[in-house]
């Protein structure tokens, strides 16, 4: 293979790999949570963390490219200690674009300690028709950590009716409590038959998926009520000894976002006995 | 496969076999309620679905995997695939239903006579989390070779969700037979991708249907249990 003299990193076949781990630590003379261990190699970085509700940690995860080709890689841990309290999120969606051939990896790995609650809210992942993308997700969490987490999954451009008409995702995500695995998700569109697939998509481009620990049964009621589902978006949910499970097919991100916030807006002061107030970024 | 390995499987994959196949529905009854099937066209799209985008590509590679750990006596590699499966049960009625199946599996094997042989025991607590469990470990048993064990519970499986859906719908019975003989041709397909699918592969890609299972947990008016 030759490349040209002068060519950027980036552009060659491997792709830019980003790599960021946060180490999330309480400290209690602070009474607050920091950001103690922020390692980061390529364009994946976070915003100064900030405290809206004085002790949790605020952090924003960036991406500056805008956008992932195939072969690229983002690789992020979170990791919060015991009793450290962290709400990640992203200021805008997440975008893959059409590959070249070559699959863009993206591998994250959550893990709560005992005492500690983590809020993992990225925006969503918008995948242009095309793109090859490979995610992995492990969360591990103690049996009495505390998490709220989502993944939303955009398959072409609903909103200019751009399906994902080409194209390969593949989404696994695992959730273990104590080592025992509890849940293990996957996602799978690999041929053009996976898009209408009686029991699988029907149809609805958007996918959301929200996970919620550790949940009393009487929640579960409450949030059915919350959100019904409605003649676009099915939403379906359940309790898996203590982990809920709230499953979303819909036709537009932002609406199922919103959803889903309001669920996060109903579980938290349960889940975290803190009241919820949306993270500015959202709004913008 | 030797005529009593045969009819060991038969008795194995039988409707008749008393562990309430066809009290379970896995989310047909509310697909049936709010109109996604409607009839045997619509039956048949939502068992393909599930064929092709559950079984080939959770349940039928994890009995593969149970069968090998049972006849290389691993009963840590079993215990593994046995989590494995309950882990991507998508609701807690799904693993209810799984759980209960099991039980009621292993109570059909402790009352037969080559049950001791079988060590029961030895195999818990998966024989207790999912039917595949005792399955596996029948067929090793009555030494009924992999793929047909495979091809049997493929059959069993779409056996009885044919006739919940004919119960269903309702679908008059001849309805139930067209379904049955269409998918049954791409049966062969589903053994082979299930043989063929790697450990990271395996996992079911079935969204709707695990809505739909959510919602029959609250579904105000039921006959199944799933």
């Amino acid at each position: 293979m030759t490349v040209a003299l002068g060519t950027p990193l980036a552009a060659q076949p491997t792709g830019w790999q980003a790599r960021l781990s946060l180490g999330f630590v309480h400290r209690p003379a602070q009474a607050r949570t920091v950001a103690a261990a922020v390692n980061h190699v390529g364009p994946l970085r976070i915003q100064r963390p900030f405290y809206p509700e004085g002790d949790i940690c605020h952090v924003y995860v960036l991406h500056p490219p805008g956008g992932v080709v195939g072969g690229d890689g983002l690789h992020q841990q979170a990791r919060c200690a015991p009793d450290a309290r962290a709400l990640v999120t992203t200021p805008g969606a997440t975008k893959f674009y059409r590959s070249a051939g070559t699959t863009a990896l993206v591998r994250q790995q959550l893990t709560v300690e005992a005492g500690a609650s983590l809020e993992w809210l990225p925006q969503e992942n918008i995948f242009f028709p095309g793109a090859r993308v490979d995610i992995g997700t492990d969360i591990h969490l103690h049996t009495d950590a505390q998490l709220v987490a989502w993944e939303i999954n955009c398959l072409g451009r609903p909103v200019i009716n751009e399906l994902f008409s080409d194209g390969q995702l593949q989404s696994r995500l695992r959730l273990f409590v104590d080592g025992r695995p509890l849940l293990m998700e996957t996602q799978r569109i690999t041929e053009a038959r996976h898009l209408s697939a009686a029991a699988g998509l029907r149809n609805h481009p958007v996918q959301g998926l929200m996970l919620a620990w550790k949940v009393e049964p009487a929640l579960v009621d409450a949030v059915q009520e919350q959100v019904p589902g409605s003649a676009t978006e099915l939403v379906g949910t359940t309790l898996l000894e203590g982990l809920l499970v709230v499953r979303v097919l819909g036709h537009n991100a932002e609406r199922v976002r919103a959803l889903m916030a309001s669920v996060w807006a109903l579980v938290r002061p349960h889940v975290l006995d803190r009241p919820a107030h949306a993270p500015r970024i959202w709004a913008t | 496969m030797s005529g009593l390995s045969f009819y060991r499987l038969q008795q194995l994959i039988s409707p008749g076999l008393p562990i309430g196949a066809f009290t379970y529905s896995q989310g047909m009854e509310w697909a049936v309620e709010c109109g996604w099937i409607t009839s045997a066209d619509s039956l048949e799209a939502w068992l393909h679905s599930c064929l092709h985008d559950s079984l080939a590509v959770l349940e039928l590679p994890v009995l593969a995997r149970l069968r090998v750990a049972v006849d290389s006596d691993d009963r840590e590699c079993f215990q593994h695939w046995a989590d494995l499966l309950l882990a991507n049960r998508e609701t807690r009625e799904l693993r209810l239903e799984e759980s209960q199946r099991a039980r009621a599996m292993t109570a059909v094997l402790e009352k037969l006579p080559d049950s001791k042989a079988m060590n029961l025991a030895c195999w818990q607590p998966a024989l207790a989390q999912t039917q595949l469990a005792p399955l596996a470990l029948a067929c090793h048993h009555w030494s009924i070779p992999a793929e047909d064990m495979l091809r049997g519970q493929a059959w069993s499986w779409l056996e009885n969700m044919v006739t919940v859906a004919v119960k269903l719908v309702p679908l008059g019975q001849s309805d139930g037979q067209q379904v049955l003989y269409q998918l049954s041709a791409s049966l062969d397909q589903v053994v082979a991708d299930a043989q063929a699918c790697a450990d990271e592969h395996i996992g079911a890609f079935t969204p709707a249907a695990a809505i739909a299972s959510s919602l029959h947990e609250t579904q105000y008016c039921r006959l199944f249990r799933s």
